[in-house]
């Protein structure tokens, strides 16, 4: 047993460091860096003492590590306070917004996985010839055009009578699956043009590496088909870093990835909540998103961990 | 992980995954089977309030949903040009003492707050005259957040004293009092003619005591107004008004909002002469401000109405002066021009001895010369082409052409570029490259910015300022530029005033001495002489001699240089043609939402709409 709780100890004790660390250091650029809400929230005229007051309420006057304790026991209780800004509950605002941001991300995110291993397997595969060329080709295509083009381009391309006009510009009214794949075909389309290349790069240097093992020559000798080298091999004992990439990704692509897309999109998702938050320094969004966002880190690193030893007994 | 361990963690995945997707896919408004036969208007705006609450109403955006939702005692009339003030919740316009101290106003019978949870039984009541009482109080008390207490401090008897005393809503004003349900009475200071423009506001909307405190900080996305719509969903992207079918039956009167069947016929606006607003059954505001995303949406078809973007300008106008629509365009759409109720300009920072106030008389008047050579070195023409595609109006001083107090006359002679005027003053006040003062010009980080500072850096090497001394001073974000602003650490600051009502004095108290920042002078001017005429004129109604005082103060800010003014910008505003409406972004504002209608061919305002 205490073989067993031993390691589970240490392991939850490396996580709580790595979300004070994180925090900490979050908290920090926030406090010293982040916007001063003080001065959007005050009326014209404003004089001293209200500006003071205002300061007061927003906690800015309080000493640092009194408002880094009081945020440690937000996330501790979960009790996250309420948006400066609108007056909303942060925890009514994250219900309210994570599962959009999911839902509008998940496609993307299994395509763009999905098809940079079909494609990174093909090009590992038949490394050199005409596909293998076309389809790093295309990846590098894909890296190069920005973002913003890429959801401007595809908006007018899917969207308007300037191209076939079958999505919807912007917006989210989903009560069914046809309203959704009505609204998110376009981002998920984008999502996808943008993130395949990087995916298939990655996923293409990963099988390369994995092809030219000894393991895979041996399996070659005894005369195993292309398809069981490839997929029982290959792609099997490349699960670990596969895994690692996919689950390390989650909640980048929950925060970060969705910002743009639901920026210009108009997806009342986390990530137009975070983008508000940021630029007016909303600090009660802001600690909540990056405080779970540290702790979801956290509980997937957990998760990957327990995942990879199931996939390899030797990393136990 | 046993097996029977991993089914389990798979059921509660997918079980969370349905919560999620039910959260996800819970907007019902598309389920509402009559929802194909309502007539729907669809207004995107390119900002997003960040509140409703009229108390934090402090942008057009929260303005225009603020008017929507509730009520206010006065509004400007939806056709009259210049703006005009008109009676909305109040029954007539004020009754005024004669020494112009006591207004009593009375208010409509039968306005009621809308059905919510916060009020007994759900049904809404009345409203009353103490509700505009509680109403104003909340912007004295700290706890509101309020931005609205400037249009009524040190003006109304005993409100200010209040805010002292703790702020307690159970103690009286002396000065703003409900004489009975329907009646009330405000006791002012002084004279202060401007109060009516004030109740005109967003922030003067009447709220009810028991949903602010039912909702608490959360009553600013949980509205409960009398206004014409009510709110059904309110996020980051949009908000969606519902008609309020308790709202009070006033027919529309053409006459009475001030219709110019000369200019306004093309509107079709005459069919709805002596029918009740609001006429529209839902309203959809999409907040959107990326240029692209909005054209795009319009074009499309999914929106009605937008502010149209500088960049699709060659697309849309087929020619300048005046803006008229592109002949593909006009065929879909109507267009009006609408000149900004404001101006853009830049403040010299006075309180900086290297550039204004100095306690040595002759650098004084050195700086005065400098500050009068940049000046003259600003080139309005090439700022309004570049920047405003040549459709702003550039005028000099602080009056901008939509104030009634305007002087077109004076005006058409500047602002005029003069580089030799301005090379002469530098010459003779002993300016060289050499000894010039670093010039810091602030602004918060963008491209369109940044663009400003470089083409202001010209101007000035125009007139051999050094390019390495005039230097950019950026900030993150608006708030980090204002707070710098405020704290009279930025050198040149750029800024847009919008009026807050048709009069000059809006714009007269941005140079007033006692108004220094973190007031709203941010030029720090002061000058004894202006702050006299400002103080003779604040109490006077609008006349020809106060016309011709703030006049005078405009001459004087502009003799003593202390700010680049300015330009006001056109908006184009695009909208459906199957509409009978006439926007604006001005004075009247969100008001027009509710005269809104159908006109020939209404056949795509009906059903399925975009967000």
């Amino acid at each position: 047993m205490r073989e067993v709780m031993r390691p589970l100890a240490r392991k939850l004790f490396q996580a709580l460091l790595l979300v004070v660390g994180v925090t900490l250091i979050s908290f920090l650029l926030m406090v010293w860096f982040g916007p001063d809400q003080t001065y959007t929230l005050i009326g014209k005229n404003a004089t001293t003492e209200q500006i003071a007051e205002v300061r007061h309420q927003l906690g800015y006057d309080d000493p640092f590590l009194l408002r880094y304790g009081e945020y440690l026991l937000e996330l501790v209780t979960l009790d996250l306070g309420v948006s400066n800004a609108s007056g909303e509950s942060v925890r009514t605002l994250l219900a309210r917004t994570v599962p959009i941001s999911l839902v509008l991300m998940i496609p993307g995110f299994v395509l763009g996985n999905g098809v940079g291993i079909a494609l990174g397997l093909a090009s590992a595969h038949r490394r050199g010839r005409r596909s293998d060329r076309l389809i790093t080709a295309l990846s590098v295509t894909g890296m190069s055009i920005s973002f913003l083009v890429v959801l401007i381009a595809f908006q007018v391309l899917f969207s308007t009578p300037y191209g076939l006009d079958l999505f919807p510009v912007r917006g989210w009214r989903v009560s069914g699956w046809t309203s959704y794949l009505h609204y998110v075909t376009v981002p998920t389309l984008a999502l996808l043009f943008v993130t395949f290349g990087y995916n298939t790069r990655f996923y293409r240097a990963l099988f390369i590496e994995e092809i030219g093992r000894d393991h895979i020559r041996a399996a070659r000798a005894l005369g195993a088909s292309e398809s069981v080298i490839l997929w029982k091999h290959v792609l099997k004992n490349s699960m670990v870093p596969i895994i690692t990439r996919i689950m390390f990704s989650i909640p980048l692509v929950v925060i970060s990835g969705s910002l743009l897309i639901e920026s210009y999109f108009g997806i009342p998702g986390i990530g137009q909540a975070t983008f508000e938050a940021i630029t007016s320094g909303d600090q009660p969004v802001l600690k909540a998103v990056v405080g779970l966002t540290a702790v979801a880190f956290v509980a997937i690193q957990f998760l990957t961990e327990l995942l990879c030893r199931r996939l390899d007994p030797r990393l136990g | 992980m046993s097996r029977r361990g991993g089914v389990s963690l798979l059921w509660i995945g997918l079980a969370m995954a349905a919560a999620m997707w039910m959260t996800a896919c819970s907007d019902s408004s598309q389920d509402d089977p009559v929802g194909d036969q309502r007539l729907v208007y669809r207004h995107a705006l390119d900002g997003a309030p960040r509140s409703l609450d009229p108390a934090q109403a402090s942008n057009v955006y929260a303005k225009i949903l603020a008017v929507n939702l509730y009520d206010t005692l006065y509004r400007y009339k939806y056709l009259a040009r210049p703006y005009q003030l008109t009676p909305n919740l109040a029954e007539g316009m004020p009754q005024v003492s004669a020494d112009g101290l006591i207004y009593t106003i009375r208010i409509k019978p039968g306005a009621l707050f809308i059905d919510d949870p916060s009020f007994p039984g759900g049904k809404g009541r009345a409203v009353a005259a103490s509700d505009f009482v509680y109403s104003i109080k909340r912007h004295f008390d700290p706890e509101t957040r309020a931005q609205g207490a400037w249009l009524w401090q040190e003006r109304i008897v005993g409100l200010d004293q209040w805010q002292k005393d703790g702020a307690d809503y159970d103690q009286e004003v002396p000065g703003l009092r409900a004489l009975d349900d329907r009646t009330l009475q405000i006791q002012l200071i002084s004279p202060f003619p401007q109060l009516a423009h004030t109740l005109a506001q967003g922030f003067s909307a009447v709220v009810p005591r028991e949903a602010v405190e039912h909702y608490g900080r959360e009553f600013a996305i949980n509205p409960v107004g009398s206004g014409p719509y009510r709110l059904e969903r309110f996020n980051s992207s949009g908000a969606v008004l519902e008609k309020n079918e308790r709202f009070r039956q006033h027919p529309l009167s053409l006459e009475a909002e001030g219709y110019d069947p000369a200019s306004q016929a093309r509107l079709g606006l005459n069919a709805l002469d002596g029918r009740v607003p609001p006429f529209m059954d839902r309203i959809e505001v999409p907040f959107i401000a990326e240029d692209a995303a909005r054209w795009n949406a319009f074009i499309a078809g999914e929106v009605d109405f937008i502010k149209a973007p500088v960049t699709q300008f060659d697309r849309i106008l087929a020619s300048r002066n005046p803006p008229t629509l592109s002949e593909e365009l006009s065929q879909r759409y109507n267009l009006a021009a609408n000149l900004e109720s404001g101006f853009v300009h830049t403040d010299f920072n006075m309180d900086d001895p290297a550039i204004g106030y100095h306690p040595d008389p002759d650098q004084a008047s050195r700086n005065k010369a400098l500050r009068c050579a940049i000046v003259n070195a600003f080139d309005w023409d090439q700022r309004n082409e570049v920047f405003y595609y040549g459709i702003g109006r550039a005028f000099s001083g602080i009056i901008p052409p939509t104030a009634p107090e305007f002087d077109a006359a004076q005006s058409r002679l500047a602002p005029q570029r003069d580089i030799a005027g301005a090379r002469k003053l530098l010459r003779e006040a002993g300016w060289n490259p050499r000894n010039t003062p670093v010039l810091e010009y602030g602004f918060p980080s963008s491209v369109t910015e940044r663009q400003m500072f470089e083409q202001f850096r010209s101007f000035m090497a125009d007139i051999g300022y050094p390019p390495d001394k005039v230097r950019p001073l950026t900030f993150a974000t608006y708030g980090d530029y204002a707070r710098a602003y405020l704290n009279r650490e930025v050198m040149l600051t750029t800024t847009g005033w919008t009026m807050d009502y048709p009069d000059a004095e809006n714009t007269m108290q941005l140079f007033y001495g006692a108004n220094a920042s973190p007031g709203s002078n941010s030029a720090n001017y002061v000058n004894p002489e202006f702050d006299r005429l400002y103080r003779a004129s604040a109490t006077m109604p609008p006349s020809p001699m106060r016309t011709s005082i703030y006049r005078s103060m405009n001459r004087i800010v502009m003799e003593d240089c202390a700010t680049i003014s300015g330009i006001s910008r056109t908006l184009i505003l695009l909208w459906n043609r199957e509409l009978a409406m006439l926007p604006d972004r001005s004075f009247v504002g969100g008001f027009f939402f509710r005269f809104v209608a159908p006109g020939v061919g209404e056949s795509s305002l009906r059903g399925e709409s975009s967000d």
